[in-house]
């Protein structure tokens, strides 16, 4: 091991604590960034799984363009196509099944859902290869059997002979299965087949495929002919293979980005402790460094020495943060695992750690590390030799705080012009620019800062307290920099309090709006487009004969596709939507929006997509549909709560059945009669949903329940990490005052000798410690106020509309935070102080 | 040659009405194999001369040569250099690494000097041994006395094999006994294994051990005395020359 190696180890190991505590700042940013990045790739393979399977070995798939269905006649345009030796066509979607009725998986926990293929029976084995591992294929003249792949069989049990109940348009429908197929080699994806005909019936789409398979004939180009079909079958289909779910993948990039921005940010706390340490090491080692530079070590030597432990601590800490990171990915996915297999019915695998995500977890990590260490190894190398013949421990000289302050003055007006300009990225960039801006001029406002908290501070220690404000006036710059590790942290604290405030203010109005029928029969993934499988109009006609029902709206959903975006298109009746459920508004009257929508092709776009797009109203969209493109003109910018997430426009029921061909209900909604027995009605409603296992009926009241306890869930997880977030800044607040002791080891040993108790000095420390959590208190309210407010405002860019809420709790929570870190950190170095040597401290210079 | 010749050497520090003079006109010669001690009341200027004698300070006029090489046209890693191989350093307060062992402080001046580790440490085994440590090269810093500490440090400053040792008060922390065995360990630093020591004390009893004693008071040379080493009589001389001036 080399030399400089053991001597850097050999200093970590005798400053223990001071090592491990460090090392835990880094080892807590690596440990989010790795975790997360960890689950994101479960999350999105759990939505894969969703997707239909890929034909590889086929020579051409042929889609919607919309990735809706189309008629069957568009397989016989394929079949006559030059070169076309075979063609099938299925209707393949994922179902999600009745909990009921849903087999149960070896963990215990229920399957949430299938992808149904309806295959042709017929065609279908002469384009793809079916593997029988037991009983058969499925058969010309086949009704309501399935044939299930290896994977699904070896999971739930089940095998030929069993039956497997589905949700259906009318109700539910039980298969049969008779056979289970081989998968593609690694292939996980739970995989139904059944015949086309019965499919159709099931998802209430007769006479609908969604997809087209086929072989070119020995011979021919593969290219040409995929060319020639295309060409032939005119515009709304596209190559390639459809993918249902795949809209869900945008939400999911939201929450990976948020997430690496949290553990982004945790890093730089951890690079400002780094920074903090190193520079105490610096201070306390000057000796050591003058003595080794008299010796005839060359100032590389030295930055060598600090870095080298810099990176030891990396590397120790980004270590303990990739384990940290597995298990808390591991953790993780535990808890949201059955949140979601309830919420959106999709069973989530282990994590899955991509080499990326090695690379930037390690990379950051470390680099964070070095980085932070460089300033103080330089410092360390400008340590000249002299110092080692000069017991006095040098004061840590500070440029002017005029330069930097301006420059910081600089990044808050940037970082304003940045909010101001509406654009998301540079809002966000506007806003870490806004908190390095005040780190900047801090040391400029520690002055004044410090003057009025050190008067509140006499109140109670009154002469310690004078000199602490004093000690802190006389390094502004120090002062700044400690309070702002303290800032950091808190912002943080306080910007998410504030964030999360208006996210649950904001989802409730999008609820009490969007959900507030008095009875709700809702399917069972969260996301309407997630594989519920509709009801004909029969369900929505018994729930109307209910006595005592006044009123019911249903809710259609179809992917249609606007421009490069797929969006969900969801069909409303303009009537009787607005009386029972709603839309929260942002653009456009309400009531003129509705009546425009039962007139024509007309839209209401939400939040999100409008935002995408920068749509307005009044303006005119081409909607690709089945049937061709179609204009649909902009009435008004309004959404819903289920689809706040997602590129979702409203169009009328009807437009919806004649441009899109979906006349399913996922969503119904009902009022009842303001003088019906609700127990009668809630009885009757009962029954009806018995016959309808992909619905559960809800009442509005137990769905607001069901909901504040999600997100109670997922707050209480971020106010923990919150508060982890906030203890690195209390390592950065001891180091600085260890610092500050040792510097003033004489001034304290005079204090001491004229009179001073140890009560007194210890006093005056915690005073000082209280003074700079104070500063770093008032300064992360302020950053943390005006973070949160560009983080909702941010949010309402997107187009997820939301009123800023002040975060009183987050506030009360930060200041309470900041004091008792004030004192916590103040009472290491006090009673280092107050137990000084008295001569020994007099005899330091 | 003399192994140190200063000519005119100045030192100013501070600036206008500020300005202190720690060191002004100072010509001085120091032959190779010498025990020179520097004496002088508080402030003379002492120190100030051994740091620019050992590179670690600049000169305000005036020049420093080392074995004929003028320090002053030395940039930063060439002084560096000069001070890894020319001379070895002793200080009041022993200045030992607290995390090293005492054969590993030793070696440190090797190690820099791109000594391979195993050489380095048998280098520094056998100083240790010469200062009669061979058995303490484990310990700490912390689990060592004060003379003990120096007797290291010494060892530390003869490991790079220099031609010149340069002490700052090697002796101002320790007791009198103590004092009087780094004293007699300088002595054979010089007698035995034939190195120049330029060594700065304001103890009579310790600058007694040295061959020459060069007298300082306000910063220029006022007087100098010629000893035959470490006898009583020396001591008597010495203070008082010191009273005198």
């Amino acid at each position: 091991m080399s030399y400089y190696i053991r001597l850097a180890l050999r200093y970590l190991w005798g400053r223990r604590l001071r090592t491990a505590l460090t090392t835990l700042a880094i080892a807590f940013g690596t440990m989010l960034i790795f975790g997360m990045n960890g689950l994101v790739p479960a999350v999105e393979a759990a939505y894969r799984q969703q997707l239909m399977q890929a034909a590889s070995q086929v020579d051409l798939t042929i889609t919607g363009e919309t990735r809706g269905a189309f008629p069957e006649t568009a397989l016989e345009v394929v079949r006559g196509t030059p070169g076309v030796a075979y063609a099938t066509g299925s209707l393949a979607r994922p179902v999600v099944l009745s909990p009921a009725d849903a087999p149960v998986l070896p963990d215990g926990s229920r399957l949430g859902t299938v992808v149904l293929s309806g295959i042709d029976p017929e065609t279908a084995p002469q384009v793809r290869r079916f593997e029988v591992v037991s009983g058969r294929l499925l058969q010309p003249g086949d009704g309501d059997v399935l044939v299930i792949s290896e994977s699904l069989a070896r999971r739930t049990g089940l095998g030929p002979g069993d039956r497997l109940r589905l949700p259906s348009a009318t109700g539910a429908a039980t298969f049969e299965i008779v056979g289970v197929i081989a998968g593609e080699p690694g292939a996980v994806s739970d995989d139904v087949y059944a015949p086309l005909a019965a499919a159709q019936a099931l998802l209430n789409q007769p006479g609908r495929i969604n997809t087209i398979e086929a072989l070119a004939a020995p011979g021919s180009d593969v290219q040409e002919v995929r060319q020639a079909a295309l060409a032939r079958l005119g515009s709304g289909y596209k190559l390639g293979e459809s993918q249902v779910g795949s809209e869900m993948q945008a939400a999911v990039k939201m929450g990976e980005v948020a997430f690496n921005l949290f553990g982004v940010l945790t890093l730089a706390m951890a690079g400002f402790i780094i920074f903090n340490t190193f520079r105490t090491v610096v201070v306390e080692r000057r000796r050591d460094i003058g003595m080794l530079r008299a010796i005839g070590a060359s100032r590389r030597t030295v930055i060598g020495l600090i870095l080298t432990e810099s990176l030891l601590q990396g590397v120790i800490g980004t270590a303990v943060g990739l384990c940290g990171g597995y298990l808390l990915a591991l953790g993780m996915g535990a808890i949201v695992a059955p949140l979601w297999s309830q919420a959106l019915r999709l069973s989530l695998g282990g994590p899955v750690f991509k080499p990326v995500t090695y690379v930037l977890a390690i990379g950051l990590g470390i680099g964070v590390t070095v980085v932070a260490g460089l300033w103080p190894a330089i410092s360390a190398g400008r340590v000249p030799p002299l110092e080692a013949l000069r017991p006095a421990v040098g004061e840590v000289s500070w440029k002017p705080a005029g330069r930097r302050a301006a420059f910081g003055v600089a990044l808050v007006v940037v970082a304003l012009l940045g909010l101001a300009s509406g654009n998301l990225n540079l809002a966000s960039l506007g806003a870490v620019l806004f908190l390095v801006g005040l780190v900047l001029v801090g040391p400029v406002l520690v002055r004044p800062i410090a003057g009025v908290f050190g008067r509140l501070l006499e109140l109670v220690f009154a002469q310690e307290g004078r000199i602490a404000e004093g000690n802190l006036a006389r390094q502004p710059g120090r002062a700044a920099i400690t309070a702002s590790a303290m800032t950091i942290g808190l912002a943080i604290l306080v910007a998410l309090g504030g964030m999360m405030t208006s996210i649950e203010s904001g989802l409730f109005r999008y609820i009490d709006r969007s959900l507030g029928a008095d009875y709700l029969l809702m399917p069972h993934s969260m996301v309407l487009g997630g594989g519920n499988v509709g009801a004909g109009p029969e369900l929505a006609e018994a729930i109307r004969n209910v006595p005592g029902i006044a009123g019911v709206t249903t809710v259609r959903l179809a992917m249609g596709r606007i421009g490069d975006t797929d969006v969900q298109t969801i069909g409303i009746d303009p009537e009787s939507y607005p009386r029972i459920a709603g839309l929260e508004f942002s653009a456009g009257d309400p009531e003129e929006a509705f009546a425009a929508l039962a007139e024509g092709r007309a839209l209401i776009a939400n939040g999100i997509f409008s935002a995408q797009k920068g749509l307005q109203v009044g303006q005119e969209l081409t909607l690709q549909t089945p049937e061709g493109p179609k204009t649909y003109k902009v009435v008004g910018i309004g959404m819903d709560f289920l689809n706040a997430k997602l590129a979702t426009v409203y169009i009328s029921q009807e437009n919806l059945a004649r441009d899109l061909h979906e006349t399913s209900d996922v969503l119904l909604m009902a009022d009842q009669a303001a003088d019906a027995d609700p127990t009668e009605v809630r009885a009757q409603l009962e029954r009806i949903v018995a016959q309808y296992p992909a619905f559960s009926l809800l009442s509005g009241e137990e769905l607001r329940v069901e909901y504040k306890q999600m997100f109670g869930m997922a707050m209480r997880l971020l106010q923990l990490l919150m508060v982890a977030l906030a203890v690195p800044s209390l390592i950065a607040l001891m180091n600085t005052l260890g610092i500050n002791v040792l510097e003033r080891t004489r001034e304290i040993g005079v204090l001491r000798a004229v009179g001073s108790t140890r009560r007194q000095v210890q006093r005056m420390i915690v005073g000082e410690s209280l003074l700079l959590s104070a500063l770093g208190t008032a300064f992360g309210l302020l950053g943390g106020l005006w973070l949160g407010y560009v983080l909702v405002g941010a949010l309402n860019e997107t187009g997820f509309k939301m009123p800023y809420y002040f975060p009183y709790g987050g506030l009360m929570l930060a200041v309470a935070v900041g004091l008792v870190f004030g004192v916590i950190a103040g009472l290491v170095p006090a009673r280092r102080a107050a137990r000084m040597d008295l001569l020994a401290a007099l005899r330091y210079e | 040659m003399a192994i140190v010749e200063t000519k005119e050497l100045t030192k100013v520090y501070g600036r206008g009405d500020a300005a202190v003079t720690a060191l002004r006109n100072v010509d001085l010669r120091v032959e190779p194999g010498e025990f020179v001690a520097v004496m002088g009341p508080s402030g003379c200027g002492k120190s100030t001369l051994l740091h620019l004698v050992g590179g670690l300070d600049r000169p305000t006029s005036g020049r420093v040569a080392l074995n004929g090489e003028d320090l002053s046209e030395l940039g930063d890693d060439a002084l560096t250099r000069l001070r890894r191989r020319e001379i070895g350093f002793v200080f009041q307060f022993y200045n030992l690494i607290p995390v090293l062992s005492a054969a590993e402080n030793v070696a440190l001046p090797l190690v820099l000097d791109g000594v391979s580790p195993r050489k380095a440490r048998s280098q520094a085994q056998m100083w240790l041994e010469r200062v009669g440590l061979s058995d303490r090269s484990d310990h700490r810093p912390d689990e060592l006395s004060g003379g003990q500490q120096q007797r290291v440090a010494i060892a530390r400053a003869l490991a790079g094999e220099p031609a010149l040792i340069l002490a700052d008060e090697p002796t101002g922390n320790l007791d009198s006994r103590a004092g009087d065995e780094i004293a007699a360990l300088l002595r054979r630093v010089v007698d035995e294994w034939k190195r120049t020591v330029l060594m700065v004390t304001h103890d009579p009893r310790i600058a007694a051990y040295a061959d020459r004693i060069i007298f300082l008071k306000d910063g220029t040379v006022v007087d100098e005395a010629h000893l035959s080493g470490g006898d009583d009589g020396a001591e008597k001389l010495v203070r008082q020359r010191m009273e005198g001036l």
